[in-house]
């Protein structure tokens, strides 16, 4: 520790701090343009000039100068404000005097600072600049006039992002925040640059003149798209969700926020959302009041037994699972629910459940920074968890935490720096790890020693006939192997969920294998992260949304709709007729089935062919709990009251339940506590960020099952998944993320486009056993030859048409 | 002791006084008064170049302490800034002008005008159609 004088006031820090951090610790504020708690000092902007007695005779940057013992430190004598004051004389030479039609005006440090220090005149003039406005870009607008340079775009768009699609270009007076070849921004959008400009240089598009900062109400949430549970606060004006707005202190990512986060909120109050009850009669939906609508839902539940089934979306709160759960469960009488077409939650419910003992990841995302390595098997976390991303980014840069890829594709993650990337063929990543832990039995390298039992049945899998299947070279499969094997502490990555069909229970056994031989379990640090789809998936899980004794997991329920034994089917928030594979088939379930439920914020494909359709809140109007994907419990609050006539879906099953007899809890606090897997946790005290639910790890050596087939039919193979600008198909009602990607895409790699004589932008027509669909091409460097890639968001063109479930589709192709 | 009579005779003093004044009293409505030109009447939006100069700021709703001036921007083709919704509920506002006062670029004024009457709540809420400058 150092002890220093910071205006008189005593403070120790931490050696290294730098003044302007031990001021802040001291409750002194320097002014500063430059500095983001999550960025490296950089000391472009001057203002946190400040007098240190040991250094007399120029004035020192704050937040560049590391503290020393017994410094003394001077923060606003009257050099330093003079040579402030010449700082932001300087800027505002060139800076527009627009605060009247400037959006950050009311937010703008460099405002606020001329307030503080009463820059009323200014003693230097000169020519303000001209610089081309792009209005272009949907998301983020750029006035480089604004702009005071202080990089800070720049460098969380290096730092953090690692995207760098923002630099200083030209020199001197003539210096200015480019882009590459100085053309329009061409990024993922995240907007991170956006939420750091301390001036109106970079601004939000969709708020655009939306409102003044001052007017709005700020409500902290939790968001509503991804598993990775960041915290979100939404200005709220009007009862309308205008922004969400950056606060550096908010969450264990601090106000980093993706695309969606950030810019994926219009689906809150969506022009589109459903703001009465439905009711199909004489083949057309129409409006009902809340009374017909639930009676009748009661009357077809009501004794309904078996012969009725739910599939609820893990979008919902813990608590309304837990009603809904309850519902089906005691007052229906049927086990028949399910979530996320059933194979979406099998990696955590069914493969970690039996690896590790627990149905959840046994690392946190905080566990990625305090890693030695991490191992990301097929995913590209970039795209799927952004912010997770981000943490990689940031462990792999500032603390030298070693990258070891396992994926089909070339994703971003696989160009940080030092990242080793074992591209194997789609399907073969068990084979791949059956190997890498044979490798670890074989030369010895295992903590835990392995089974008899998985001992011979890794056998077969040797590097060298593993390399033959996965494409991978048996070399790189034991440098993994002795890498992994060596790492103090290592974090193994997968994602897991609907979009993902090939994350299933196999992967899970044959990645905790790994952690279990490598004894990288149980410590911080290390362990196993699955990184799920949902902002609640871990919480379904936990809740128990899964079928119950005898019950049908979701593709069955769907076939037993199609066959008569489902008569009536409640679906909760899942659109299966976009994202559920085979589309053909669950049309003809849901065209079938007696009597179909839905109940959702939106009129979608899988409404549109509904019996009721039952209006519901979106996260922002209800309260409730929230899992994130590392067992993170975090409370949401309403934003704004309920949408039209919408109703929380705790307000509905309460009333279902006890229009059938039954006494449902009174509140989510109530239903909280009755969820077993939170028994240790107050809902009450759940404070901001939340709490870890607490596991027990039972870890098990389980064979994993895996194909040493060298698979090659001559065919295209078809890999589907998420996009990064979409999450699920709620994504596609909010109109920031549209903006950006808003129609079916296929992503084709560089060669095959050159063989097919394929172009950006082409129309290619995809053939396989199950159908045919036309998709625009999209050629793209990470892509590997021969392989395709198509998200599964878009209900036009969806892929669902000729996927059918599989992990790899194999397709042809023709233009 | 003064003499009570004293205070009576010198308010009927001033009384008689006032008789040869000429008189305050204005036959309105078919006199109309001459309003100062610093009378905090009905509000006007300056026009310039055949637009409003309201550049919708927001610092008037901001200002305003009876709460009575809603303004939503919006975008025109050249991509600036302007007053898509102007409006202020006369029956709210309480003519204190620090709307006027706030206005960065003198959009502004408060004109002469104070019959303000009207039969219907509706039609005291003035919207920019009505609060543009005539000229």
């Amino acid at each position: 520790m150092v002890t220093l004088t910071i205006d008189d006031k005593q403070v120790a820090v931490e050696k290294d701090t730098t003044i302007y951090d031990a001021a802040k610790k001291a409750g002194v504020v320097i002014p500063i343009l430059c500095h983001d708690k999550k960025l490296k000092p950089f000391g472009a902007c001057r203002m946190c000039l400040v007098e240190v007695e040991q250094m007399k005779g120029r004035l020192i940057p704050a937040c560049t100068t590391p503290v020393t013992e017994g410094m003394i430190v001077r923060t606003s004598t009257p050099p330093v404000n003079k040579a402030r004051k010449l700082v932001l004389e300087l800027l505002l030479v060139h800076h527009p005097l627009d605060c009247p039609v400037c959006d950050k005006g009311g937010d703008c440090e460099l405002q606020n600072l001329a307030y503080d220090y009463k820059i009323n005149t200014n003693r230097l003039t000169d020519e303000k600049f001209h610089h081309e406005i792009d209005y272009n870009n949907p998301l983020i607008e750029r006035d480089q006039n604004r702009c005071i340079l202080c990089g800070k775009c720049v460098r969380i768009c290096d730092e953090i992002v690692s995207r760098g699609a923002l630099t200083f270009i030209n020199r001197g007076i003539k210096t200015k925040i480019g882009t590459e070849f100085d053309g329009p921004l061409s990024c993922e959008f995240c907007g991170s640059c956006v939420s750091v400009c301390p001036v109106g240089a970079l601004l939000p598009r969709p708020f655009k003149f939306k409102s003044r900062i001052w007017a709005l109400t700020k409500k902290t949430s939790v968001c509503g798209y991804c598993g990775t549970g960041c915290n979100v606060t939404l200005g709220v004006k009007d009862n309308k969700v205008l922004t969400t707005v950056y606060d550096e202190n908010q969450g264990f990512h601090n106000g980093q926020l993706c695309v969606r986060g950030r810019f994926g909120y219009q689906f809150i109050n969506s022009e589109k959302r459903l703001k009465t009850p439905l009711i199909r009669k004489n083949d057309q939906l129409v409006e009902a009041t809340w009374d017909e609508a639930l009676s009748l839902v009661a009357q077809r539940l009501k004794g309904a037994g078996s012969a009725a089934a739910a599939l609820a979306t893990p979008r919902m709160t813990n608590e309304e699972l837990f009603l809904l759960k309850q519902l089906m469960t005691v007052q229906v009488g049927s086990q028949n629910i399910d979530h996320s077409a059933g194979y979406g939650h099998s990696a955590v419910s069914e493969g970690l459940a039996k690896s590790l003992g627990v149905a959840a990841s046994s690392a946190t995302i905080l566990d990625i920074q305090k890693s030695d390595l991490i191992l990301a098997i097929k995913t590209d976390v970039y795209e799927t968890h952004p912010v997770v991303g981000f943490e990689i980014n940031m462990a792999v840069k500032n603390k030298g935490v070693a990258l070891q890829i396992i994926s089909d594709k070339k994703g971003k993650l696989s160009r940080l720096p030092g990242a080793n990337l074992l591209l194997n063929k789609p399907t073969t990543e068990v084979v791949l790890l059956n190997a890498v832990a044979k490798v670890m039995i074989d030369e010895n390298l295992t903590i835990t020693s392995a089974t008899p039992e998985l001992a011979s049945a890794l056998n077969e899998f040797t590097p060298e006939k593993a390399a033959l299947v996965t494409g991978v070279t048996a070399d790189e499969i034991k440098s993994l192997a002795r890498a992994y094997a060596a790492a103090d502490k290592a974090v193994i990555l997968f994602t897991a969920g609907l979009s993902y069909p090939g994350a299933d229970a196999q992967l899970a056994h044959a990645a905790a294998n790994l952690a279990i031989l490598g004894g990288k379990l149980g410590k911080e640090g290390s362990g196993i992260l699955a990184l799920q789809e949902k902002n609640n998936s871990q919480g379904a899980i936990d809740v128990g949304f899964v079928p119950g004794q005898g019950g049908l997991d979701a593709l069955r329920i769907l076939e037993g709709s199609a066959t008569g034994t489902i008569k009536t089917l409640l679906i909760a928030g899942e659109n299966p007729v976009v994202s559920y594979p085979a589309k053909a088939k669950i049309q003809k379930a849901l065209d079938s089935v007696e009597f179909l439920v839905v109940a959702d914020l939106f009129l979608t494909e899988t409404a549109q062919l509904a019996d009721v359709v039952l209006p519901v809140c979106s996260y922002a109007e209800k309260v409730g709990t929230f899992t994130a994907t590392d067992r993170r419990v975090q409370r949401i609050n309403p934003a704004i009251p309920p949408v039209g006539q919408s109703r929380s879906e705790f307000k509905v099953y309460s009333e279902l339940i006890s229009m059938l007899g039954g006494q449902p809890v009174a509140t989510p606090a109530e239903a909280f506590a009755q969820i077993p897997a939170y028994s240790d946790i107050k809902y009450n005290e759940l404070a901001e960020g939340g709490t870890f639910s607490s596991i027990t790890l039972q870890p098990v050596q389980i064979v994993p099952k895996a194909n040493m087939v060298v698979s090659d039919s001559g065919n295209y193979v078809l890999l589907t998944g998420a996009a990064l600008y979409h999450c699920g198909t709620m994504s596609l009602y909010g109109e920031g993320t549209l903006a950006v990607s808003s129609e079916a895409y296929v992503e084709v790699s560089r060669a095959d486009a050159v063989k097919l004589k394929i172009n950006d932008g082409d129309q290619v027509k995809l053939t396989s056993t199950d159908g045919v669909i036309e998709l625009k091409a999209r050629v793209s460097p990470r892509m590997v030859d021969g392989v395709f890639f198509a998200p599964y968001h878009f209900a036009d063109a969806s892929i669902n048409t000729i996927w059918s479930g599989s992990t790899v589709t194999s397709v042809t192709v023709a233009k | 002791m003064p003499n009570p009579i004293t205070p009576i005779m010198q308010g009927m003093k001033i009384t008689f006084g006032h008789l040869f004044k000429k008189p305050v009293t204005l036959m309105y409505p078919e006199e109309r008064p001459k309003v100062s030109e610093r009378y905090r009447g009905l509000h006007a939006l300056k026009v310039s170049h055949d637009k409003a100069k309201c550049v919708a700021c927001y610092l008037c709703p901001t200002v305003c302490p009876a709460k009575c001036i809603t303004v939503e921007a919006g975008e025109d083709e050249n991509h600036n800034k302007f007053a898509a919704k102007y409006e202020i509920d006369m029956l709210r506002c309480i003519f204190c002008g620090y709307c006027v006062e706030a206005c960065p670029v003198d959009a502004l004024k408060m004109t002469g005008q104070f019959e303000l009457a009207n039969y219907r709540r509706e039609d005291f809420v003035f919207s920019k159609e009505r609060l543009l400058e005539k000229k």
